[in-house]
């Protein structure tokens, strides 16, 4: 831990200035974001052949690919962003309040990823409007698709909602501090465009508000905390699949927790890779201090144990006394390399987080880098299996051409760069424009605030080791 | 529903005031629907007939709405004659016919109205009103009506994957998107497939299984339609897919346990949409172009890129734009050589689906033996008073245009025999019945000649003592023991419209080389070697 005490000049720093390295990745990320954007320009033109994809059954392939898995990828990456900031209010795990923003924009960024790729994925995506909304009061009661929709569009305004509403209390304290950009062009001189968009976050600010703020934020944190576990990533997500009967490696009460747990463990991951990238990049060491890499790499301990817990049941039930149907999907399981490595990757991140609870000289910030790295790249890898597995052992599997072949085609693939590119120039485009750490996360640090005291926090961060 | 309070509906008070606040919401007259509604119970009750109900609100429906479309009085006794009305129907009246202009109808007369109007006929149909209510977002049940299906003698298939070609020119679908798809399969328990009947069609050594679209009554891909482009045709029950409203999100397909479906995932190939409607001699968008259908939607013919296909079951053929004459067939069924494909209403026992799945040794041998059955005309001219079954038999053999032997009597009495002597239905061109009507006039003409009735000559004629159970053996003992009948996957629940008589693929069925491979008809079977010549980077691997 760090003897520096955090100042409001440390959470300004990100906006202040560009530098060279800033330029650099904002280069690349634009550039892998701008690459797949012509590769989408090409499927628009060309049409959806330009995939690998093709029919299931007598058409020798498999309808949905890479793009749905990724898809998934994304909700849960942004699934637990939220979860994690919504629980260190309700639960005041007030040890992870210094990354909690970061995680909600790592909510916001995922989501955008996740609605794009549904975008990317659809023929004609041109009529999303008029098909889908027009025809919503029907389509809503049955379309597992229409859900999904429906979810994730309420859960970006509640995550939204959530942002907007804590940014006020710091943009109010610290706008004096922050950027400005008034322009000068033809001789017309513009407003300060930083400061209408302060303006409009702090729209009718009054310190009377914090108080109501804050209740109105708990709610909201309260609603996200419910509805993202029984409803997102355990519910309308898994559901597209485990209410069809007809694919053995998808049908089951199963795959809502599965996916939970899968979307948990990733979206730590995500906040691990983000808050060490800005750590690194503005000295942020008595901000994000390795303390919170300990707590957040036992949370992932923990779910990744859940995830092969419920990834074991399955194993278990579709290998005893299996249908017909459900023993082929099974075996695929046991052999198959996109299903095989990604556990075998999440197993070994779970040893070594075990090791480093035996013996804490084990940890470093690097190998909780690698840990997170690792467990994104499983569950990415294991969610395309998924989605693929389901078209290659149907119940009807009576096709020749079944199970079918499949390879992503360059576009496909390069849209997971794509995305990665805009999650992160989302987040190098939002680390210039508002504080990423809360001003309130700084007061708590230098105890400037009641906050509630350090022990509770550390028996919270503590379960996982009791659990494993 | 409760029996004390007020209300005319029978879900009750509480219901009738939401409708009420609907009704408040339309810019029409509120009072009037509620008015309405309420002498729409009456006619469901029986307490004012449809035609007064008609006449009660001629004015004020034509101030209103400045329309009233619904038949005059006479026109109504005349449709109450021919069928029985509903509210439904008289609400679909003030705008043509079909499920658009009934949405039409709807919002014209407030659609809390027509829920009322519409429960309240639930109420007497079939007792459930909150079911009937919940339908009229959806479609409204018809359980009597038509019910486009096929029964398919997979015992018959040769595999000459005639139907697949044809279906596949009528629609101008792309290679490899076998709506019609025909495959070979064994499983452990039927290796080497089952022999053929001794009737035309079959292929020894083969089990065929025929796979059309199977028009499911619960079809799964249209519950998870998130645009409403997958979906039922009101007046047919045929699954249809909207091409301009689809999204292409392809979850019909994967919602699908048949794997029917086949997306557009490029230009189409094999014929723009002027050169489909040229083909009709008209331009797109006019009717008969073989892709709107009688309501106007797009629905018919391969589709356009980006969105969903398959197996349509020929809308514009039923809806009588290819002409009377083609109503009630389907192209795979006509270009089917041993007749293996029976198309027809399965609602109606009458038509050559059902015919053939009820009684299928009879259809077999009427379909197998009506080319050479002798007609009326001929028996009339060869055939004496005097003669007796040998007389008449030695009559047919001197007679060069005509043949008639021992087992060709046999198969007809027999026919005769098991026949309940129905008419085939009108307008939908089935053709067992009629043939049927055509063995039996022949018999009946022959009978003039002949005895067929007596113990002897039954014994002669395989028959036994003349009973049904006896004729029925007969025909087994001739067309075959048909096999078992089933429907594909028929505990998934999805009630698909597909009867199939033969061997039920088991849950270990593979597919095998068939007795005519799809390259040698010009036709693709697996569709990825097509789709990919067009993936960007194909890296020749696959995962």
């Amino acid at each position: 831990m760090s003897t520096k005490t955090p100042t409001e000049e440390d959470i300004l720093r990100p906006t202040e200035g560009f530098s060279k390295k800033y330029f650099v990745l904002f280069g690349v990320c634009a550039l892998a974001l701008g690459a797949f954007l012509v590769g989408w320009m090409i499927q628009l033109r060309d049409g959806m052949v330009v995939t690998g994809l093709s029919d299931w059954g007598s058409g020798g392939g498999v309808t949905w690919g890479l793009y749905i898995g990724a898809f998934i990828w994304w909700v849960g990456i942004a699934h637990g962003g939220i979860i994690l900031s919504a629980a260190v209010r309700l639960l005041g795990m007030d040890r992870y309040m210094p990354v909690a923003r970061l995680a909600e924009m790592l909510t916001l960024a995922g989501l955008s990823a996740a609605g794009f790729y549904i975008l990317v994925h659809m023929g004609r995506p041109d009529r999303m409007v008029t098909s889908v909304l027009g025809h919503y009061h029907i389509t809503v009661n049955n379309s597992p698709l229409v859900w999904d929709v429906t979810v994730i569009t309420a859960y970006f305004v509640l995550t939204a909602t959530y942002l907007g509403l804590t940014l006020r209390y710091d943009i109010s304290r610290l706008r004096g501090q922050l950027p400005s950009f008034a322009p000068q062009v033809g001789g017309v001189q513009f407003p300060d465009l930083y400061g209408k968009v302060y303006d409009m976050l702090t729209l009718g600010y009054t310190e009377k508000e914090d108080e109501v703020i804050e209740r109105m934020v708990w709610w909201v944190a309260l609603a996200i905390i419910i509805m993202a576990p029984l409803l997102l990533h355990g519910g309308v997500i898994p559901w597209l699949f485990a209410v069809l009967p007809n694919y053995p490696s998808w049908f089951g009460a199963i795959q809502g927790p599965q996916f939970l747990t899968i979307a948990l463990t990733s979206a730590i991951s995500g906040v691990i890779l983000v808050s060490y990238a800005f750590r690194r990049a503005y000295d942020w060491d008595h901000i994000i201090t390795d303390d919170i890499f300990r707590g957040l790499l036992l949370w992932l301990g923990f779910f990744c144990l859940l995830f092969l817990w419920l990834q074991l049941q399955q194993l278990t039930a579709g290998s005893f006394a299996p249908t017909v149907d459900h023993a082929t999907a099974t075996d695929s399981k046991f052999s198959h390399p996109m299903y095989v490595v990604p556990m075998l990757m999440v197993v070994s991140v779970l040893a070594f987080i075990f090791a480093t609870v035996l013996r804490p000289s084990l940890f470093s910030k690097g190998r909780a880098i690698v840990a997170g790295v690792l467990v994104l790249i499983a569950t990415l890898v294991e969610k395309t299996y998924f989605v693929l597995s389901g078209f290659w052992y149907p119940t009807f599997s009576i096709y020749e051409a079944t199970p079918g072949d499949y390879f992503p085609s360059a576009i496909e693939l390069l849209s997971l760069a794509g995305t990665i590119g805009m999650v992160v120039l989302f987040f190098l485009v939002i680390s210039k424009l508002v504080p990423v750490v809360e001003l309130h996360a700084v007061e708590h640090l230098r105890g400037d605030h009641g906050h509630g005291e350090h022990e509770p926090s550390d028996e919270h961060a503590g379960e996982p080791e009791v659990e494993a | 529903m409760s029996a004390d309070d007020e209300s005319f509906h029978p879900l009750g008070e509480e219901w009738e005031g939401e409708l009420e606040t609907m009704l408040d919401d339309t810019e029409y007259d509120s009072d009037l629907g509620m008015e309405m509604a309420k002498d729409a119970m009456r006619v469901t009750k029986g307490e004012l007939s449809e035609a007064e109900f008609h006449e009660m609100y001629h004015d004020d429906v034509m101030e209103e709405f400045g329309e009233d479309n619904r038949p005059t009085e006479e026109a109504y006794e005349e449709m109450q004659a021919a069928e029985e009305g509903t509210v439904s129907r008289m609400l679909s009246k003030f705008e043509g016919d079909g499920e658009d202009s009934r949405r039409d109808a709807m919002k014209k007369m407030g659609a809390g109205a027509a829920a009322v109007g519409l429960g309240a006929w639930g109420t007497v149909d079939d007792g459930e009103p909150e079911a009937a209510v919940a339908d009229t977002q959806q479609q409204v049940e018809e359980p009597d009506g038509t019910q486009w299906g096929m029964t398919i003698d997979l015992e018959r298939c040769d595999g000459c994957l005639s139907c697949v070609t044809a279906c596949q020119q009528e629609n101008q679908t792309d290679q490899g998107v076998n709506w019609m798809y025909v495959l070979a399969f064994e499983d452990d328990t039927t290796e080497g497939g089952s022999p053929a009947p001794d009737v035309r069609g079959g292929m020894d050594g083969y089990n065929m299984l025929v796979r059309p679209c199977q028009h499911c009554t619960d079809a799964p891909c249209e519950k998870v339609c998130p645009t409403t482009a997958r979906h039922t045709r009101e007046k047919d029950g045929l699954v249809l897919t909207d091409y301009d409203v689809c999204i292409g999100c392809r979850y019909c397909q994967v919602a699908c346990p048949y794997g029917v479906n086949y997306f557009q995932w490029d230009e189409p190939q094999e014929a723009t949409e002027e050169e489909i409607a040229d083909q009709m001699g008209v331009e797109p968008g006019e009717e008969g172009d073989h892709m709107m259908d009688e309501r106007g939607r797009w629905v018919d013919s391969r589709a356009p890129r980006g969105v969903m296909s398959k197996c349509t079951m020929c809308p514009t053929r039923q809806d009588g734009l290819m002409g009377d004459d083609r109503i009630g067939t389907t192209a795979c069924e006509e270009a089917c050589p041993p007749d293996a494909i029976q198309f027809g209403d399965v609602n109606d026992e009458r038509s050559d689906a059902h015919q053939h799945g009820e009684y299928p040794s009879k259809s077999r041998a009427i379909i197998d033996i009506v080319r050479n059955v002798p007609s009326p005309e001929a028996i009339d001219g060869i055939l004496s008073e005097d003669d007796d079954l040998e007389s008449a038999i030695e009559a047919f053999e001197d007679d060069e245009d005509d043949d008639l032997d021992r087992e060709l009597v046999s198969i007809m009495k027999a026919i005769e025999i098991v026949s309940d002597r129905e008419e085939p239905p009108e307008e939908t061109n089935d053709t067992i019945l009629e043939q049927e009507q055509t063995v039996l006039e022949s018999v009946d003409a022959l009978e003039e000649y002949v005895d067929l009735e007596s113990e002897d000559v039954l014994a002669e004629l395989q028959l036994g003592d003349g009973s049904e159970d006896d004729a029925n053996l007969r025909l087994r003992q001739y067309a075959g023991v048909a096999g078992s009948s089933f429907k594909l996957l028929e505990d998934i629940g999805t009630n698909p419209n597909v009867t199939y008589i033969g061997q039920n693929p088991g849950p270990n069925a593979e597919q095998v080389d068939g007795p005519v491979a799809y390259d040698d008809i010009g036709q693709t079977d697996d569709r990825k070697e097509v789709l990919d010549e067009g993936t960007v980077g194909d890296a020749g691997v696959s995962l």
